[in-house]
């Protein structure tokens, strides 16, 4: 299957590093030609994933990378968010209840179901000591 | 978490009192770090008593989880407080992320 796009992103575990995530990750989907819709969907999901990594994959205090490489071929959008932190599976985190009225909704959990919501398939591995989790989202279909 | 003062979010936020009501107004992309900006800003919605809130949402394009975090906190004090959170303007993109979140029901949309 050819490959139309493939390119990397090192991050530090910073928030400030969103911005710098948001333009790489535009710039992927317009290649991948998804309209403004799909963009703002790809730009939550993968900020998501990103942000746990940030915030939960190593101790406070402590500098750690989180990469981020986007492939896009004839017929999917995939995204690899790697990190050499704790080990973590947010695979097996079990779904926010979105029916609870709000005085019992829990004030957070939303960030991984976002990301299983918006994105075909989502899949970890532990290997090498690292987290490698990957989204996949297919293109559509008059791309292919 | 830590946070250096090298990038700035695409983002203001103005709180204002309309009518006797409280009105934030968000500009830009709520995205995480965003969100963590205008935390202690939207502080000042805590005081609501008698009054309402008024989330403007029309010059906002996107919204993370730490995002609708910031909103659900705002919610469940102003429900304690006997008052009612109105969502204004949102387009469908966000809207549609309201949906899926269940927001749709928690909040009022004007």
């Amino acid at each position: 299957m050819p490959m139309l796009y493939h390119k990397s992103l090192t991050l530090q575990n910073d928030l400030h590093a969103i911005p710098t995530l948001t333009e790489f990750v535009t710039a992927a989907c317009e290649i991948a030609g998804f309209d403004d819709d799909m963009i703002m969907k790809m730009n939550l999901a993968i900020e998501e994933a990103v942000v746990n990594v940030i915030n939960y994959a190593y101790p406070e205090g402590i500098t750690g990378n989180v990469e981020v490489t986007i492939t896009v071929d004839q017929k999917d959008f995939i995204v690899v968010v790697s990190d050499s932190g704790i080990p973590f599976d947010p695979t097996q985190k079990e779904d926010a209840d979105i029916t609870l009225p709000a005085e019992k909704r829990p004030i957070g959990g939303l960030g991984i179901f976002l990301v299983r919501q918006l994105m075909d398939v989502v899949s970890y591995e532990r290997r090498d000591d690292q987290n490698i989790l990957t989204l996949r989202k297919g293109l559509p279909q008059q791309n292919q | 978490m830590k946070l250096l003062n090298k990038t700035i979010s695409n983002m203001k936020t103005t709180i204002e009192e309309r009518d006797g009501n409280l009105v934030a107004v968000f500009e830009g992309r709520l995205d995480t770090l965003a969100a963590s900006e205008i935390e202690k800003e939207l502080q000042k919605l805590n005081d609501c008593e008698g009054r309402d809130i008024m989330l403007d949402c029309a010059a906002m394009d996107y919204i993370s989880s730490s995002g609708l975090r910031l909103f659900l906190s705002i919610l469940k004090n102003a429900k304690s407080k006997g008052s009612h959170v109105y969502i204004t303007g949102c387009n469908d993109n966000l809207r549609q992320i309201f949906t899926m979140t269940g927001f749709i029901k928690l909040f009022e949309f004007k």
